[in-house]
């Protein structure tokens, strides 16, 4: 601290003062958490949305939520690289609670790429609850090129809503009172 | 037995209703009575609860799965242990769970001022009873946990096999209990508020209710850590996942608050920040619980969406209205008597330490909800992962603990130069000692350096504490060390108490920086025999064991462990897969020392080609995490001790109380 700022702090009040230090550490949380937004934060889209706002999302960060297409899967232990296909959630009957966002899609279903699914690549450890037709998280960066467009992953993650939720199957409707 | 315990639900909501109704009344009456009817029924709704719950435990350990919650989250192989821990495994057992914390509490509270506090005790009894009244109407009509199914399965689904692990049942009651006892001492307030007695009396009766919160929810955030570091198998403790968020901002409200208390003992100021405190901290609960259960935010771990979160919001909102209209209403009651004198004094160190808590909750509160404000603001979600939670909360925490090492030795009122020199030139030297020995020893780290002399710096603060009361008893007392050292701390169990926490919270921080900074991650595919390296160690796959019984099948890998050429160790991570949920999990293998863990997790293991792929982690310091957990359970018993001046300074603000009673009633 210099030392004219010494001084004139010097002639402040304590309270003066004092609002000077809150003044500081309000201002610093509010930089920290505006550059920490502007740095770290990173779209959060379901499959179905993420179609919509594709062109934006070129070379951007970005998570992913949507369903492991059946059959897609192609995963080579040796070098742990991992190729599948993301698709929509399909609403099972009756089994509500199922999509892990509770926003409703646009209704986009008759849009040509939605029924490819999005290619995504990923290079590690197998997440233990990966699999066919279940439910992820995709965290990583949309590349656009010329040998297509494929989402590099950092991150896979499983969701299963139903995880603290038992299941039983296809009996929930039959639930009865006392 | 099931229909007994929702039969009992039922009584219990109707009891609490009759009891709310019944202390206002009394109260409004002045009929001692009607006050003494309520206080019955707090322990009536008690008996119910106790009951339901049994009956439900019951359910479980019979393996009734004509029961629903039954079916689904317990089996005819699940170990008896986490049987009991079904209870509190699923959505509806939890919040029954709950309910039995909070009306146990309850009945404590009231059980402990059977004679005190009479005026405040009738509103206390009517906010805990609304509370609790919230809480059975869910478990009465939204989520019941006795529902029976139309047949009896054969057998149940099982308990997710994440939740099959010692730390997990235990580390949810832990956090209940710190979310929960929460309740108390906002109930305390609002009686404070509605009766108008806002004087120190309900900040002292309820310091141990606050310092139980504070406890548990520290004991719920570390086995939580804890568990997640066991058995997520990430290597890592912590993610800023939003349910780990809503379980850190009550800490953080209630931290500041045992710090802010203190200067309203001594200085009288503060009386509307700490009512804020307070309230916080019980909405952060509330709204922590409403988190967890909504499915507003997708989480790892959380519930499944449940029709519960639009009632949640409505009683987070119904308690905030109440509470804050209470506050306002009687701010022109609550002038501060005093102000600060100077900028360099203990109470502006105590401020401070405040505004960073508050500005850790609120960050941690922000990008928690950015998704759903970015939505509603600009129609696309954005998330801030872990990067945002540390780039903002790193630094803010590097800055408390600067405050946690100045606080304690920093004088009241206004510190001269000569006491600062005096105070701050040992714990300083502390400071750059620890910072030059870490660098020395290989932890170069510009921003892990910080921290470690800023934990020197307060260790310095805290043995000097110890050291110059100590030499002071000898000096004028003429005791012995022992004696002086273990008087000093018996005259003043919350001060030396408190300085023992700040130790654990000290050798936390040494942990996380060391693991933060200092981790080395390695993953590779190997065949049975090869040997790989993983920083100092040298690990070697010698093959893979089938094991298993009728509840999970298990592939045990064995690795021998070698140092410098030395075998020190074999480790087996395993792989499970549990059989009734159809699900693998990851049993990680971890090699605690004081100096860093090493943590192996076996990958993958395909059968065909013999390849396994193992994920190594080395974590320095990783255990002084859980080391400094261990003390700051200790340093808490300290501060809880019993205290003669405390109950003195207590009597003395209840007589002083009763005093303005009688001039207000003149």
């Amino acid at each position: 601290m210099g030392k004219g700022n010494t001084l004139a702090l010097g002639r402040m009040t304590a309270k003066g003062k004092f609002f000077v230090g809150v003044v500081l550490i309000v201002g610093a949380v509010g930089y920290l958490m505006y550059t920490g937004i502007r740095e770290t934060s990173s779209y959060y889209l379901t499959i179905e949305e993420f179609f919509v706002h594709k062109e934006a999302m070129a070379n951007e960060g970005i998570r992913v939520a949507g369903r492991v297409q059946k059959g897609s899967i192609d995963w080579n232990p040796k070098d742990l690289n991992l190729n599948f296909t993301m698709v929509a959630f399909k609403e099972k009957e009756g089994a509500k609670g199922k999509t892990p966002t509770p926003i409703a899609a646009p209704q986009q279903s008759e849009h040509d790429e939605q029924l490819e699914g999005l290619a995504i690549h990923y290079q590690g450890i197998l997440p233990d609850m990966f699999a066919e037709d279940r439910d992820v998280i995709v965290e990583g960066e949309y590349i656009t090129g010329a040998n297509g467009n494929v989402l590099e992953a950092t991150a896979v993650l499983t969701t299963c809503p139903s995880k603290y939720e038992a299941e039983i199957e296809g009996q929930e409707t039959a639930a009865a009172g006392y | 037995m099931t229909h007994l315990g929702s039969l009992s639900l039922y009584l219990a909501l109707v009891i609490t209703a009759y009891a709310i109704f019944t202390s206002l009344w009394g109260v409004l009456r002045r009929q001692e009575a009607w006050i003494a009817s309520a206080t019955q029924g707090v322990y009536a709704v008690w008996g119910c609860v106790v009951v339901a719950s049994i009956a439900l435990l019951h359910a479980l350990l019979t393996e009734d799965f004509n029961v629903e919650y039954v079916a689904g989250y317990s089996s005819s192989t699940l170990p008896i242990q986490y049987k009991f821990a079904a209870f509190w495994g699923g959505q509806k057992g939890s919040l029954l769970f709950w309910t039995l914390i909070l009306v146990c509490f309850t009945a404590i509270v009231h059980f402990q001022n059977r004679d005190k506090n009479r005026e405040l005790m009738p509103y206390v009894t009517a906010t805990l009873m609304t509370i609790s009244f919230f809480f059975l109407g869910m478990l009465c009509f939204i989520t019941p946990p006795f529902e029976r199914l139309a047949f009896t399965p054969a057998e149940g689904s099982d308990l997710n096999p994440l939740l099959q692990n010692y730390w997990m049942t235990i580390h949810p009651p832990a956090l209940y209990l710190g979310f929960i006892s929460a309740a108390i001492p906002f109930a305390f307030a609002i009686a404070a508020l509605a009766t108008g007695k806002l004087g120190d009396v309900w900040i002292r009766t309820t310091r141990r209710w606050a310092l139980t919160s504070w406890f548990f929810l520290s004991m719920g955030n570390l086995l939580g850590a804890r568990w997640a570091y066991e058995v997520l198998g990430w290597g890592g403790y912590w993610a800023w996942d939003p349910v780990e968020n809503a379980a850190i901002m009550p800490w953080f409200t209630a931290t500041a608050y045992l710090h802010s208390v203190m200067i309203q003992e001594k200085k009288n100021m503060l009386k509307v920040w700490n009512m804020v405190l307070v309230i916080l901290t019980f909405a952060l609960t509330i709204f922590g619980t409403f988190l967890t259960r909504s499915g507003v935010i997708s989480s790892v771990h959380s519930f499944t969406q449940s029709g519960l979160g639009p009632y949640f919001m409505a009683f987070l909102l119904l308690t905030l209205i109440v509470s804050l209209g209470l506050l306002f209403y009687r701010l022109p009651d609550l002038k501060s008597e005093n102000e600060l004198d100077s900028i360099v004094s203990r109470e502006s160190a105590f401020l401070l330490n405040n505004l960073v808590l508050i500005g850790l909750a609120f960050a941690t509160f922000w990008g928690t909800i950015f998704p759903i404000l970015s939505e509603w603001v600009r129609g696309i979600k954005i998330t801030v992962g872990p990067p945002f939670f540390n780039q903002v909360n790193g630094p803010l925490g590097v800055l408390l603990l600067f405050l946690t090492g100045v606080g304690p030795i920093i004088a009241w009122r206004r510190a001269s130069l000569k006491s600062l020199r005096r105070n701050f030139i040992v714990p300083l030297s502390c400071g750059l000692l620890a910072g030059v020995l870490f660098f020395v020893f290989g932890y170069r780290d510009y921003y892990a350096v910080t921290v470690f002399s800023l934990a020197g710096f307060v260790l310095g603060t805290i043995f000097s504490e110890f050291y110059r009361g100590t030499r002071a008893r000898q000096a004028m007392l003429h005791e012995t060390p022992p004696q002086a050292f273990s008087k000093l701390v018996g005259k003043n169990p919350r001060r030396y108490g408190g300085y023992v926490v700040h130790i654990g919270v000290v050798l936390i921080c040494i942990g996380v920086a060391g693991s933060s900074f200092f981790k080395i991650e390695k993953q590779i595919t190997v065949e049975k025999g090869q040997t790989f390296e993983v920083g100092r160690y040298s690990l070697e796959y010698t093959g893979i064991t089938d094991t298993g019984d009728d509840h999970y099948t298990a592939q045990i890998a064995r690795i021998n462990v070698f140092v410098d050429g030395e075998q020190i160790d074999t480790v087996f991570p395993e792989k499970r897969f549990y059989i009734k949920q159809e699900q693998p999990t990851t049993e990680v293998s971890i090699r605690p020392t004081l100096l860093e863990d090493l943590y192996v997790v076996l990958g993958s293991y395909d059968v065909p080609s013999g390849l396994a792929t193992f994920q190594v982690f080395v974590n320095p310091l990783l255990s002084w995490i859980w080391i400094g957990g261990i003390v700051l359970i200790f340093g808490t018993c300290i501060t809880m001790a019993p205290n003669p001046a405390e109950r003195y300074e207590l009597a003395l603000a209840r007589s002083s109380q009763m005093i303005d009673g009688e001039s207000v009633a003149d």
